[in-house]
C-alpha cells in the first residue's frame, strides 16, 4: 500500500537518492545532504505552526510504499513562492511597435523578469522513484498536496503556480540557457541550476539581465524552447492541465521551462472533493468502484492514500480496515475524499493562455 | 576654390551632387524637392530670419574657374528639436555576485536622444575629381571640414555647447550592414537603403515608433555586429583623423542603424574655434607665388556674402594678414576689412 505523509528526519536517505535521481536535476531539490536536512526541519516547523496566512512555509511530503517499507517519493508545498525573496520569471509580453509614416504594425515579442509568481502558492519539488512512474502512486504524490490545500486554504494562497522543467536537448544542454543566461553567468546549466538548488534561485536572479529580452535577438533554438517543458515531464504537465491549471505567460529564468497557474477554486479536485463519514468494511465486501485520494483531517499527521470511492446509500465512505489504519480513522470520523480520474480527455483540453489576472 | 553658402541658382548642381553620393550618406538624398528645402532653409538662416536652434547652414565649394560645384558640407545649428534625433549609447553593466564569484561587465546599447540640441557637422562630400592625387595639393577635403570651425567660432553665440559629426558604419564587399541585419532588420519592415533614405529625408518618427526602446545586451548580437560597433568605414577614415585632430572623440554613441560612431566635443575646446584669430587684412598688388601645400584657412565675418578660403599667408606680428589681389577677391574682401585666419598645421596646445 502506498500512502502519502510529511517527510520525517529518518527520510533523509531516501530524500538524498531522490534527488539524485530527478531528471532532469530539479532547482528546488538539490542533491545536497545539508540542504535536505534543513528542508525536513523546514517542513516540520511548518506542519507544526500555526498559521493564519500563507509565508516562509514550506511543506514536504513523502510518498512510502509500505510492502516494501521504503520512501519512493516526495513533493513539497511552498506556501508562498516568493516569502523572503521574490520568485523570479520571465513573462512573455507582447510590444506593438506601429508606424504610421510607414502604415505597419508589428508585434515585438519580449520577455521580462517579473515577480508576479511569488504571490502564488508553489507545488515544486516532486521527485519520483523510476518504478512508480507513470502509475496511480504518480497521481497521488502531485495532487495529495491539493488534497492538502484544500484543507487547510488559509496556509495557503488563493492561486497555485507549478514550473515544470524546461527542454534539454540531448545532451543535457538548455538551449534557452545557452542564448541567455550563459553570456551573464559563464557557467553551464547544470552547474548554475544546481547552485540555485543550493543556494536560492532569486539570488542567481539579482544579476540577471534587468532589462526585457527581444526574442528576435535569441537562437532560434532558443526561442523555441520557450514554454516548451522537458519530454519527461510532458505527462506531468497534461495531467495539471487537466485538473485545471492553465499555461500561463510565465517561464522559468534559467531553462524557459512553462509556469502553469490555477485559482484553486477552479481545479477539478477541489471542485469535486467531498466529506465522507467513514465505514470500515472488510476488504473483500468492498464493491468495485473508480478510484479516489483519500484524505484524514490530521494536519501534522495528514496522510492520503488511494482507495475506492465506495459510497454507501447514507454516503458513508468505505473503508478496508488496512486504510483506515493507514489514514489513521475509526468508523464515523470523516474523510476527504476526490476522483483520482480527471474530467474530460487530456487531448480535447486547450488551455491556452490565461489572459486574466494570472 | 572658395566656399560659400548654397544659393538658390544651385539645386540642379546641388541634385548633382547628391546622385554621386552612395549608400551610407543620409544626409544628401537624391530628391529635388528635399534638396530645394535645404537650399531655402540656408538662405534664411545666412539672412537669420530664423531663430537658431533651427539652423542649417549649407555650405558648397565651388570652383571658380568652372563655376562647378566641388564638394559641399554642412552645419546644422542643433539637432533633435524638430525631429528626433537617436543614438545608440554603448554602456557597461556590470554583473556581479562575490557569492558567485562573478564579475561581469556586459556592453549594452541604450536608445539615446542626449545629443538633442548639440550642433551637428554633416554632408561632407567632395567630388571624386577634386579629390585625387593631383588635387592633393590644393586640399579641398580640409578646407571643407575646417571652415566649419572658422563659421563657428565666428558666429558663437548662434551654436550650442557641444558639436557632434555623425560616421558612416562599416558595410560588407556586398554593400549590407552587418549591425543592421542582425539588429535594426528584425524591428524595420525595410531595407537598409529605405530606412537610410527615409532618414535622409528627415522623415524619421518611424524610427522611434519601432524602435527597440529597452537596452540591448551586445552579447545577443552576432560577432560581425558587434565588430561593427564604433567602427568606420574605410572611405570615412580620413574624415575621422581629421575630426580628431580637431579634438572630436567618441565617448560611446552610435548610429542605430549602421553602428558607426559619433564624435563629438565641447565647440570652445575645439582645435580650430579655439586657434582661429580675428585679423586685419592688407591687400597687396599683383599675384603672389603660388605654395606648394596650403597652411592658412581664412573665412570672412559677415553672415551676408561669407566665403572661406585657404590664403598664402599668415598674419604678421601687427596681426595682418596681407592678401594678393586674386585672395582678396576671391573671399571678397579688401583693404581694412577683417578676417579670421587659421594655421591648420598649429598643434593643439
Amino acid at each position: 500500500m502506498l500512502v502519502i505523509r510529511p517527510v520525517r528526519q529518518a527520510d533523509l536517505p531516501a530524500l538524498e537518492r531522490l534527488a539524485g535521481c530527478a531528471t532532469p536535476r530539479l532547482t528546488n531539490l538539490p542533491a545536497h545532504r545539508d540542504r535536505l536536512e534543513e528542508r525536513i526541519a523546514r517542513s516540520q516547523r511548518a506542519f507544526a505552526a500555526e498559521v493564519e496566512m500563507p509565508g516562509d512555509e514550506h511543506y514536504t511530503f513523502v510518498l512510502e510504499d509500505l510492502e516494501r517499507g521504503e520512501v519512493v517519493g516526495t513533493a513539497t508545498i511552498r506556501a508562498q513562492a516568493g516569502a523572503r525573496e521574490a520568485y523570479y520569471t520571465y513573462r512573455q509580453e507582447t510590444l506593438i511597435h506601429a508606424s504610421q509614416q510607414l502604415d505597419v504594425r508589428r508585434e515585438v515579442p519580449t520577455l521580462s523578469l517579473s515577480h508576479e509568481v511569488s504571490e502564488a502558492t508553489l507545488l515544486c519539488a516532486l521527485s519520483i522513484d523510476a518504478r512508480y512512474k507513470g502509475t496511480s502512486a504518480e497521481s497521488l504524490l502531485r495532487r495529495a498536496r491539493l488534497m492538502f490545500i484544500a484543507q487547510y486554504p488559509e496556509r495557503f494562497a488563493a492561486i497555485l503556480a507549478m514550473a515544470f522543467p524546461g527542454y534539454l536537448d540531448g545532451q543535457g544542454e538548455s538551449p534557452f540557457w545557452n542564448s541567455v543566461g550563459r553570456h551573464f553567468f559563464v557557467r553551464d546549466y547544470q552547474e548554475i541550476n544546481y547552485l540555485a538548488g543550493v543556494r536560492s534561485k532569486s539570488f542567481i536572479a539579482e544579476v540577471m539581465p534587468q532589462f526585457p529580452l527581444y526574442l528576435a535577438l535569441l537562437t532560434p533554438q532558443a526561442r523555441a524552447a520557450i514554454g516548451r517543458e522537458h519530454p519527461d515531464h510532458e505527462p506531468a504537465l497534461n495531467e495539471m492541465l487537466a485538473e485545471g491549471f492553465l499555461r500561463s505567460r510565465h517561464v522559468d529564468i534559467f531553462d524557459a521551462g512553462p509556469v502553469i497557474k490555477a485559482e484553486r477554486e477552479r481545479l477539478a479536485s477541489f471542485r469535486r472533493a467531498a466529506w465522507h463519514p467513514v465505514r470500515i468494511r472488510p476488504a473483500h465486501t468492498l464493491p468495485d468502484a473508480e478510484p479516489a485520494m483519500v484524505a484524514n483531517q490530521r494536519l501534522g499527521d495528514f496522510r492520503c492514500v488511494v482507495a475506492r470511492y465506495a459510497l454507501s446509500p447514507t454516503g458513508q465512505l468505505m473503508l478496508s480496515p488496512a486504510h483506515a489504519e493507514r489514514l489513521g480513522v475509526e468508523e464515523g470520523r470523516a474523510v476527504l475524499a476526490a476522483p483520482l480520474s480527471l474530467p474530460g480527455g487530456i487531448d480535447e483540453h486547450d488551455p491556452g493562455y490565461d489572459e486574466g489576472e494570472l | 576654390m572658395r566656399i560659400r553658402a548654397i544659393a538658390e541658382g544651385d539645386l540642379d548642381e546641388l541634385q548633382a551632387l547628391a546622385r554621386e553620393t552612395g549608400v551610407g550618406f543620409t544626409s544628401l538624398p537624391d530628391n529635388r524637392e528635399f534638396l530645394a528645402a535645404r537650399i531655402a532653409a540656408t538662405v534664411a538662416a545666412f539672412e537669420e530670419r530664423t531663430p537658431v536652434d533651427q539652423r542649417l547652414y549649407f555650405f558648397v565649394l565651388e570652383d571658380e574657374e568652372s563655376g562647378r560645384l566641388a564638394g559641399c558640407c554642412a552645419i546644422e545649428g542643433q539637432v533633435g528639436r524638430e525631429i528626433p534625433f537617436y543614438h545608440y549609447r554603448l554602456g557597461t553593466l556590470a554583473h556581479s555576485s562575490v557569492q558567485l564569484d562573478l564579475h561581469r561587465t556586459i556592453d549594452t546599447l541604450f536608445l539615446s536622444s542626449d545629443h538633442t540640441g548639440d550642433a551637428e557637422v554633416a554632408s561632407l562630400f567632395l567630388r571624386p575629381e577634386y579629390r585625387g592625387a593631383d588635387r592633393r595639393h590644393q586640399r579641398n577635403g580640409a578646407l571643407l571640414s575646417m571652415m566649419r570651425w572658422l563659421f563657428m567660432a565666428e558666429f558663437r553665440d548662434r551654436f550650442p555647447d557641444k558639436v557632434l559629426a555623425e560616421m558612416r558604419g562599416v558595410f560588407d564587399e556586398r554593400g549590407r550592414s552587418p549591425f543592421w541585419e542582425c539588429l535594426g532588420s528584425h524591428f524595420f519592415p525595410l531595407d537598409f537603403d529605405q530606412a537610410d533614405r527615409l532618414t535622409g529625408l528627415g522623415q524619421k518618427s518611424f524610427i522611434g515608433e519601432l524602435m527597440p526602446k529597452f537596452p540591448i545586451y551586445t552579447p545577443f548580437l552576432s560577432e560581425a555586429a558587434r565588430a561593427c560597433i564604433g567602427q568606420v568605414h574605410a572611405d570615412t577614415r580620413p574624415a575621422l583623423a581629421m575630426l580628431k585632430k580637431e579634438g572630436l572623440r567618441w565617448e560611446g554613441f552610435i548610429d542605430i542603424f549602421d553602428g558607426g560612431p559619433t564624435v563629438e566635443a565641447y565647440i570652445d575646446d575645439v582645435r580650430g574655434v579655439r586657434l582661429s584669430q580675428r585679423c586685419r587684412v592688407e591687400v597687396s598688388a599683383g599675384e603672389s607665388a603660388p605654395v606648394p601645400r596650403p597652411r592658412w584657412l581664412a573665412a570672412t565675418t559677415g553672415m551676408a556674402g561669407f566665403r572661406a578660403a585657404w590664403v598664402s599667408h599668415g598674419p604678421d606680428t601687427q596681426g595682418v594678414v596681407t592678401l594678393d589681389e586674386v585672395e582678396a577677391q576671391r573671399l571678397g574682401v579688401t583693404s581694412g576689412d577683417t578676417l579670421r585666419l587659421l594655421d591648420t598645421d598649429e598643434e593643439a596646445r
